[in-house]
């Protein structure tokens, strides 16, 4: 699931070699923490926060196929 | 382009002073009634309609690029067959990150103005559908993003799931005619349920044509619902 946003923050943003995720595992599953550029933020979270609803969309249905929990965080 | 409030003396003039002002068609946009208007009486306590004119945004303009169905054709300059590649790779490729097993195809139209598909078969089409479509229009707006990108252009390709679009796009078109016909008789508007903003740009095509109604939208994001009113006659 950390391969799926990578791979989506990184297509998406100015400076691919910025973007930093780090998971924390919870009873259920994992939160995953996504960390880019400054400049690159506003690209991640989208027009009133589209992007950033898309790839938490995408994620969950990766989730579902693995039984599991995981939610974003863009820090 | 930015979206604009425009008045008039009534909604319909308003709304045509705007796009010809913006240089746009009515189906390029959607059409925010803000005030009504009133006539008054004896010229005294007349008020101005005023519109809220949103242009729907093409593909590349990142925002709200994948959703609206915009039928413009993507540039001729980027040759097609290269952004359906790119295209059909990065859907490819979410698909197996997110571990769903899936064939994608390609389909190209003769006509123009049918922006490229890519039909996605699965043996689970619910999970990428979602509740109300919602799964799959992340998916396309994710690739359109990637691939405008990529591409450098605004690229538009459509992605359905096992002719999801299709038979939503019909389904609406029924209901949207329905609609119609009760507000004519009954001469009152009706607002339909909370929809995707392609499915409610379906609903203003279905029903443009129409010269004894017009059609609106109300409400901010996931609860924006169409509006369909009787067209007042003067």
């Amino acid at each position: 699931m950390k391969e799926l946003v990578e791979y989506i923050a990184r297509a998406i943003v100015d400076n691919p070699d910025e973007v930093r995720i780090t998971e924390e595992p919870t009873d259920d599953g994992v939160v995953l923490k996504l960390e880019v550029a400054q400049e690159d933020k506003g690209k991640v979270i989208g027009k009133q926060g589209q992007t950033a609803k898309a790839i938490r969309t995408l994620l969950r249905i990766a989730a579902v196929q693995r039984n599991v929990r995981a939610s974003l965080e863009i820090v | 382009m930015e979206a604009r409030e425009v008045s008039g003396k009534t909604v319909e003039e308003a709304v045509e002073t705007a796009l010809s002002e913006m240089g746009l068609n009515r189906s390029d946009v959607e059409i925010e009634v803000l005030q009504e208007g009133k006539r008054g009486i004896l010229g005294w306590g007349g008020e101005e309609a005023l519109v809220k004119i949103i242009p729907l945004v093409s593909a590349g303009e990142g925002g709200g690029m994948a959703d609206e169905g915009r039928a413009k054709p993507v540039e001729e300059a980027p040759d097609n067959d290269a952004i359906g590649e790119t295209a059909r790779n990065v859907v490819e490729q979410i698909l197996s990150l997110m571990d769903v097993s899936a064939s994608v195809e390609m389909i190209k139209y003769d006509d123009d103005d049918i922006p490229l598909t890519l039909e996605i078969n699965s043996d689970d089409p619910g999970i990428l559908i979602g509740r109300r479509g919602q799964s799959l229009s992340a998916l396309q707006y994710m690739v359109n993003f990637i691939a405008s990108r990529k591409h450098q252009s605004g690229v538009r390709v459509i992605v359905d799931v096992a002719g999801y679009r299709k038979r939503r796009q019909e389904e609406l078109s029924n209901t949207a005619l329905r609609i119609a016909d009760m507000v004519k008789s009954k001469g009152r508007s009706i607002m339909l349920e909370p929809m995707l903003a392609w499915e409610r740009r379906a609903v203003h095509i279905t029903l443009r044509d129409d010269l004894d109604i017009t059609t609106g939208s109300v409400g901010t994001g996931d609860r924006r619902k169409v509006v369909v009113s009787p067209k007042k006659r003067s």
